[in-house]
């Protein structure tokens, strides 16, 4: 990855406006570049916000929903690793218990008993 | 296949087919036939008689034939020879007698080299031995010179060589420092950057990766 861009998501990852969420979730989650997808899924954990945790639980194909593993297992790694889990649990229940997708709320549901485990 | 087959009784003797035939008689084709017929040219042999030879004539007459030989190769009688050999040995005998033992070619030899001193064989052998160590030193001397010159012309070489990369170097360093500074004097990147301009540099990254597969 480049030494520039990832520069860039750390700069955006401090930023406490929604702003750098939606430009994080632009060019960083649709990037093809799956160690970019990678980096910025662990930036918006990091965010530990409702809106950045939104995006890497509820959306297909982002998050803990990628279809690379190791994007789903960083940013699962990333969750688990947070010292207030407060939020992230609220988002994996509202998901589990609301989503139109199957497989969003079985994963959602894996994470939440990984939570439950750590 | 049992052997009543062949025609044979037990009684019967079959003619040995290897066994040689040596009766007086001398026509070797007697016995032969062609489908019955004798074959023509087995009455050549017929009147033919072998000589009934004794054999101690036969001996007697060999060895005869044999002194006959022996004694025509005797070129010299041997009365002759018994004189020749009995005339050398008293010349020699003469010789020996009157002749010193120390004028014998060996014995005068050996006296020649026990009579010379010790020291002058060393001497002699010291100065051999000199002589080789100077040819080897004066040898090994070029070889040394030779040495120093590869030597010196290996050093000029790497001093060539040395001088090469070391501007290599410079010119690398000028270059990465050169960039290193372009980098710096641009836009950093930091937490207090706006939020426009790193979607900004985002994109022209984005950009520049794209051209860069492209290309």
């Amino acid at each position: 990855m480049n030494k520039n861009v990832a520069e860039i998501i750390d700069a955006l990852a401090a930023h406490q406006d929604n702003a750098s969420i939606e430009v994080l979730e632009e060019l960083g989650t649709n990037s093809p570049d799956n160690e970019v997808r990678e980096y910025t899924s662990r930036a918006l954990v990091r965010k530990n916000v409702h809106d950045s945790l939104k995006i890497v639980i509820v959306n297909q194909g982002k998050g803990i929903n990628d279809l690379s593993p190791a994007v789903a297992m960083s940013t699962i790694n990333e969750i688990l690793s947070l010292k207030d889990k407060a939020e992230v649990i609220k988002i994996l229940d509202d998901t589990i218990n609301m989503h139109s997708d199957e497989s969003v709320r079985e994963n959602a549901r894996s994470v939440k008993s990984l939570l439950a485990l750590s | 296949m049992r052997i009543n087959n062949v025609g044979l009784t037990p009684n019967q003797k079959s003619a040995n087919p290897f066994k040689t035939s040596r009766n007086s008689t001398t026509n070797p084709f007697q016995n032969v036939n062609f489908e019955g017929n004798t074959l023509q040219f087995a009455d050549v042999f017929e009147g033919f008689q072998p000589k009934n030879t004794s054999k101690l004539k036969m001996i007697t007459s060999s060895v005869a034939g044999s002194m006959t030989k022996l004694r025509n190769s005797i070129t010299e009688p041997i009365v002759n020879f018994v004189k020749r050999i009995g005339e050398g040995l008293s010349n020699a005998w003469t010789y020996a007698k009157n002749k010193n033992v120390s004028d014998l070619a060996g014995v005068k030899a050996i006296n020649e080299v026990m009579s010379t001193d010790i020291v002058d064989i060393g001497k002699g052998l010291s100065n051999s031995i000199s002589d080789l160590g100077k040819g080897i030193s004066e040898k090994m001397s070029f070889l040394n010179t030779d040495v120093s010159d590869i030597g010196k012309g290996i050093s000029k070489k790497m001093s060539f060589l040395n001088t090469d990369v070391t501007d290599i170097g410079k010119g690398l360093a000028g270059k990465w420092n050169a960039l290193i500074s372009k980098v710096h004097s641009g836009n950093k990147i930091t937490k207090d950057t706006s939020v426009e301009d790193l979607k900004a540099m985002w994109q022209n990254e984005i950009k520049l990766a794209e051209e860069k597969e492209a290309a």
